[in-house]
């Protein structure tokens, strides 16, 4: 039986964590190719529907990263992602989606044995659980 | 209408080649919607590339534009800029990170390949949403507020002076100077200080582009870089500057005797006053809190005396508005308080000096000034000197403010040439003697002024006491040896602390303090002087502990700054990455005006219309992922565009 290779989304913000997984690249350290990068300025960008939208187009499993607390380039921007994730997290087992496939992590741009040791972990936990089964119209399609 | 899309490959010689199977990649892209054309290159980023792009954009007649290559940290400039040269709005170009963050880090060329292709994909559904943005400008004014008349303010007053800006100078005190008013002499080339800075304080009063408000405090701020408006508060002076020669006739006569907190409480002098023999501007003020006129005597002494009127009991209050681009906030530092340190008994027991008030009573210009002494008037024959007196130790101040041995050194010096039969004693834990000069300095004054220097083991081992009427103090030596020995004077090294003002200021301006109470630099090593909120600045002490010397470089730093940022007749260049509100779609909730890190959103109740400062804004989202309406556009962050990115991902 082929491995389950699940698809994980990973919001990163334009600097401390876009730049902490810059630099596992440039360290040329290999991690799970199921890490799915997208790009925004801040951590507080994430709105709750990307990662709504990401569980109902197919995602298995979402991982948000931001700056460290207090070093935020817009100062406060990842407080406001992480009371929001909390939120989120309530809202997600009320859908019946396990709250551990959603995750939130702090990063800064040197860390990137730090982001390495987390997504390879993230990939394995989710695999574990298997692929994310929702009722919604694109899945209905597919 | 389908858009032409141009998908251009960046082969990176062999970095992503070797990794990323490129020819899979491009059938794979020719198969998604509305793109033109696929290309591979060996270097986009190489002279070849760049025309390789130019040339495919115009004969394509492409449209919008997906490069996958390298990290857009690396060069989405570059590739903006080629698409601006071909004419295509630098804004309609996405970036797609296949080196970084997929060849460089997946084992196999196959699951590369694959994860290429959904991030390609992503990037062709997100451009099909990008819309062509321009930068905004915004009119700003070159004029520049400076809080704090010390060596750091008076030096970026000076040089923004010559730039020819108005400086807006607010000094709370009635003279100007700061504390390097205080300094008889500078570590370490011992130099005359009054020498080194009454030019600079004459030249404050004289620049006629330098308007000083003394006794004055800012009161509020509004508007944004570019475009403050300040409201400054001067207290009344009592006597009007501009007719007082200062020739001190006033306080001769006046009948009042208080204590001069100008020397920190050590001298003493009269409810009008002239602080120091050098005062800059040297004009008298009143303190109408002592002021006997004020009381029920209604005393006219000094008025009676004044030759040229200048004395006048009516005067009050002002309010002063300026309009300004930029702040400097050089609001300088204190000295740790003492008192909070039991061990060393300051304020308890006589002849326990801080070094702030031995410079003080070593100081020629200030009225006390000239002599140590014991308080009962003789020469004092045991000196203790003591470092870090609270700093360096968790219980007070854990950091170590990297100038105080080095005045400690200096007030040493000092006193050898007062007294030179006295036993001067040094007790340190560690010396911090850093930099191309400090060493030396140390060097030559153990070698020279048969100082006794003393190693002590910790702070907590280090108490004094008052015994017989002398002083006894009591440590532990570096082996650990407790020992007990006995002085007339002990002066204190405690550390530099923020300025009272500090905290208020940093409401004020709405910037953050670290976790000293210093304030925060925007960022410690590449933007030291710059506050985290744009248009204001920091200087000096007032961010960190710092000798004469760096508060200067600051000064320099910050006024460079704002000469390259703030230029006449130039307009303000503003990214087009910020947020804009639907009227329509606004549900007047004001939850974003409360989120906004930088206060950009201005709800205006009359008309029911909220509105983004664009000199304001930073463009991180916020405001947008918490609209309950969807009415607010975060701009090349749509919601459209980041979920289209997402579909592609997961397609």
């Amino acid at each position: 039986m082929d491995l389950f290779e699940p698809k994980i989304i990973g919001f990163l913000c334009n600097w401390c964590s876009y730049e902490g997984v810059d630099s596992a690249g440039r360290s040329q350290m290999t991690y799970p190719h199921n890490f799915l990068p997208v790009k925004v300025m801040c951590s507080g960008r994430i709105d709750t529907q990307f990662i709504l939208k990401a569980f109902s187009e197919g995602a298995d499993g979402v991982i948000v990263f931001g700056c460290h607390l207090g070093e935020c380039h817009y100062k406060d921007g990842n407080y406001h992602m992480m009371r929001r994730f909390a939120l989120l997290k309530k809202l997600l087992s009320e859908l019946a989606i396990k709250e551990e496939r959603i995750q939130l992590e702090w990063i800064s741009a040197n860390e990137k044995d730090k982001f390495v040791m987390i997504i390879s972990q993230m990939v394995e936990k989710i695999r574990g659980f298997g692929p994310l089964k929702i009722s919604t119209k694109s899945n209905q399609h597919r | 209408m389908p858009e032409t899309i141009g998908v251009f490959i960046c082969e990176c010689v062999s970095n992503i080649k070797d990794s990323i199977d490129i020819d899979d990649l491009i059938s794979f892209a020719l198969n998604l919607e509305d793109v033109a054309i696929a290309k591979p290159f060996n270097v986009l980023c190489s002279d070849e590339g760049k025309e390789f792009i130019k040339n495919g954009i115009t004969e394509n007649k492409l449209k919008r534009l997906v490069i996958a290559a390298c990290s857009p940290k690396e060069h989405e400039a570059t590739f903006k800029k080629i698409a601006a040269e071909a004419g295509l709005n630098p804004f309609l170009l996405q970036i797609i990170n296949i080196r970084e963050q997929c060849a460089w880090t997946t084992s196999n060329k196959h699951l590369a390949t694959k994860k290429a292709e959904r991030m390609l994909s992503s990037g062709i559904k997100r451009v099909h949403f990008h819309e062509p943005l321009e930068a905004y400008e915004s009119d700003c004014n070159t004029d520049v507020l400076v809080i704090g008349a010390g060596i750091a303010g008076i030096s970026t007053a000076i040089s923004l002076a010559k730039k020819n800006r108005q400086v807006y100078l607010v000094e709370k005190q009635p003279v100007i100077g700061g504390k390097a008013a205080y300094y008889e002499k500078v570590f370490p080339s011992m130099e005359c200080c009054s020498c080194m800075i009454q030019p600079l304080l004459n030249e404050v009063l004289e620049n006629e582009n330098i308007h000083l408000f003394t006794c004055s405090k800012v009161e509020s701020v509004k508007g944004y870089f570019g475009n403050f408006n300040i409201r400054i508060k001067s207290f009344p002076r009592f006597v009007n500057p501009s007719t007082c020669i200062g020739c001190g006739r006033c306080s001769d006569v006046c009948p009042v005797i208080v204590k001069d907190e100008y020397s920190e409480g050590i001298g003493a002098r009269n409810a009008i006053y002239i602080p120091t023999l050098t005062a800059v501007p040297h004009k008298a003020s009143i303190d109408k809190k002592n002021c006997l006129h004020f009381s029920e005597q209604l005393c006219n002494a000094c008025v009676d005396t004044c030759h040229f009127g200048s004395i006048n009991f009516e005067d009050s209050e002002k309010i002063i508005e300026v309009n300004v681009g930029a702040v400097v906030i050089a609001t300088g530092f204190e000295l740790f308080d003492l008192k909070n340190a039991m061990q060393y008994g300051y304020g308890a027991i006589e002849n326990i000096f801080s070094s702030l008030e031995v410079e003080i009573l070593l100081n020629s210009t200030v009225p006390s000034g000239r002599i140590v002494l014991i308080k009962d008037g003789s020469q004092a024959k045991d000196i203790a000197l003591i470092h870090c007196a609270g700093s360096r130790d968790k219980k007070h101040i854990e950091y170590c403010s990297g100038i105080c041995c080095m005045n400690l050194l200096k007030i040493g010096h000092l006193l050898r040439k007062q007294l030179p039969h006295a036993c001067i004693s040094d007790f340190y834990i560690d010396l911090c003697l850093p930099g191309k000069e400090y060493q030396a300095f140390f060097n030559n004054i153990k070698e020279n002024d048969r100082i006794d220097f003393i190693r002590i083991k910790n702070h907590d081992s280090l108490v004094i006491s008052k015994e017989n009427n002398r002083i006894s103090l009591k440590y532990q030596d570096i082996v650990g040896e407790y020992r007990t020995a006995f002085f007339d004077i002990v002066i204190l090294a405690p550390a530099l602390k923020p300025s009272k003002d500090t905290l208020r200021l940093a409401r004020l301006f709405d910037i953050t303090l670290d976790r000293n109470g210093f304030f925060n630099e925007g960022y410690p090593i590449l933007s030291p002087v710059s506050a985290a909120r744009e248009g204001i600045y920091i200087a000096g002490c007032a961010r960190s502990p710092m000798a004469m010397a760096s508060a200067v470089v600051d000064a320099l730093a910050v006024s460079g700054r704002i000469s390259s940022t703030l230029i006449h007749g130039k307009k303000l260049k503003i990214e087009p990455l910020i947020a804009e509100i639907s009227n329509d779609l606004c549900s007047d909730c004001k939850i974003c005006t409360g989120l906004c890190p930088y206060g950009a959103i201005d709800y205006n109740s009359s008309t029911k219309t909220p509105s983004v400062n664009k000199v304001l804004c930073q463009g991180c989202g916020i405001c947008a992922s918490s609209c309950p309406s969807g009415a607010i556009i975060c701009r090349h962050y749509t919601d459209r565009q980041i979920n289209a990115e997402i579909t592609g991902l997961l397609g």
